[in-house]
């Protein structure tokens, strides 16, 4: 005896959420320190909330790292030059603050469970989060915008009166 | 990423690893923490023919109090140097350098006598070393000698010792008025730039100064100038922050890669010689 069914949704689920970050920026060096992470995500129903919030966490390092600290470089002949671990800077524990994370629950009605999506909640919000918060703080030196990631040495010659 | 084929043997005391280097004729190569010859190894830079492991040499590592000073085993890893009580209380440049260093795993199995041997231009442990004055004890076949931390590094990847010598530890008088900082490379945690920098001074006088500099150019040095510059100045802020302006201004060959410009690097080495030597002079009080 064999049964197959099958779950389409009317339409797709849209989760949501807020993210705020506070980021200090050495005067003299350029360097970052991410002081305070704060997201509030909904998705919906959580119904393994723990998932949820390592699903996050997860998120939120790949979106900062990418503000703050990854980068693939390539020589002008094409020549890969973050080829390993000491060149590319894979984000670790000691690069983040401890994450602060909130939920609000608003339940689809689109599907029995009321849950929605959060693969990429933590990645999309968190990287214009800190690039923000760097625009925000360089604002006194007129920065509208800055292309990531956010290198020291980039940040400096903005302080230092270069172009942004 | 794979090594090519090598021996592999575990000496037990010095004497028996200076015979294993002889006997390697020119092809063996020491391996303790592994953490700068394994990945070399696994890019092919280095393709040793023998391992002769000298971790496990007894009394090759360890710090200890001696009537000179404070004498630190060449095979002491770094995590052992950073939390030592001793060094902590007596001459807290060190731990801190030693803490600084790579992540947990590096400084778990990193030693420094392999450190200073490799000597990486960004490696931590040699401009502490310069600032210490130490002196790097060595033994070889026809004996040991003593090398001054200064006339030890002398190029890129290059230091006096030859290749049937060891470093067997070293030896320095503990400064407590001396402290290390650095600007992070945020992927391998190696300095962009690093100075170490101790003071000697009394009565509210600075008599000297030693300050070492690594990650700028091909080989870690002491910043001469500003050593002069303190010399005889008063103990106090607007001394340091005058003398530090002047900090790496005579160096020649400035380093330029993919984590710093040479004109970064020029600009960060007077701040960070700044800021060791104002934590240096926060330990004067």
């Amino acid at each position: 005896l064999s049964d197959e069914a099958f779950f389409e949704p009317a339409n797709n689920t849209y989760p949501f959420g807020c993210h705020i970050a506070m980021l200090e920026i050495d005067r003299e060096t350029g360097e970052t320190t991410l002081l305070k992470f704060v997201a509030v995500d909904d998705a919906g129903n959580l119904i393994n909330p723990l998932i949820v919030e390592g699903q996050i966490h997860g998120g939120l390092a790949q979106g900062i790292g990418q503000a703050l600290i990854e980068e693939v470089v390539y020589s002008d002949e094409g020549q890969l030059l973050t080829g390993s671990f000491m060149d590319y800077a894979l984000p670790r524990a000691i690069d983040f603050p401890h994450f602060e994370l909130e939920a609000t629950v608003t339940p689809t009605p689109l599907n029995p469970l009321g849950a929605k999506g959060v693969g990429e909640a933590g990645t999309l919000g968190s990287t214009p989060t800190v690039v923000a918060a760097a625009v925000d703080a360089l604002s006194e030196f007129g920065v509208k915008h800055i292309d990531m990631m956010l290198r020291p040495e980039k940040l400096w010659r903005i302080i230092q009166g270069g172009a942004s | 990423v794979i090594s090519t084929t090598f021996e592999y043997s575990r000496a037990t005391s010095l004497d028996d690893a200076l015979a294993r280097l002889r006997a390697a004729n020119g092809g063996g190569k020491l391996v303790a923490g592994g953490h700068s010859l394994i990945p070399l190894m696994k890019l092919r830079l280095s393709e040793p023919g023998t391992l002769i492991d000298i971790a496990r040499i007894p009394g090759l590592s360890g710090i200890r109090e001696t009537a000179g000073g404070i004498e630190i085993g060449a095979g002491t890893v770094h995590h052992d140097v950073a939390t030592s009580a001793l060094l902590q209380q007596a001459c807290p440049m060190v731990a801190e350098a030693a803490a600084a260093i790579g992540d947990p795993q590096v400084r778990n199995r990193g030693t420094l006598g392999g450190s200073l041997a490799h000597a990486d231009p960004a490696a931590d442990y040699p401009a502490v070393m310069l600032a210490l004055d130490a002196d790097i004890h060595l033994m070889g076949p026809t004996g040991s000698r003593v090398v001054k931390a200064r006339d030890f590094f002398r190029g890129l990847f290059t230091v006096d010792l030859a290749a049937d010598e060891i470093i067997v530890s070293v030896q320095f008088r503990p400064v407590k008025c001396a402290a290390y900082a650095k600007l992070y490379q945020r992927a391998s945690h190696f300095a962009i730039v690093g100075v170490a920098a101790a003071l000697d001074a009394e009565n509210g006088t600075i008599r000297s100064a030693r300050i070492g500099l690594t990650g700028a150019s091909s080989h870690a040095t002491r910043l001469t100038d500003v050593e002069e510059a303190l010399a005889g100045k008063p103990l106090s802020a607007s001394s340091i922050e005058e003398a530090a302006r002047l900090a790496g201004a005579s160096l020649q060959d400035i380093n330029s890669d993919i984590h710093a410009s040479e004109e970064y690097r020029r600009a960060m080495i007077p701040v960070f010689a700044g800021r060791a030597l104002k934590r240096a002079l926060e330990r004067a009080a």
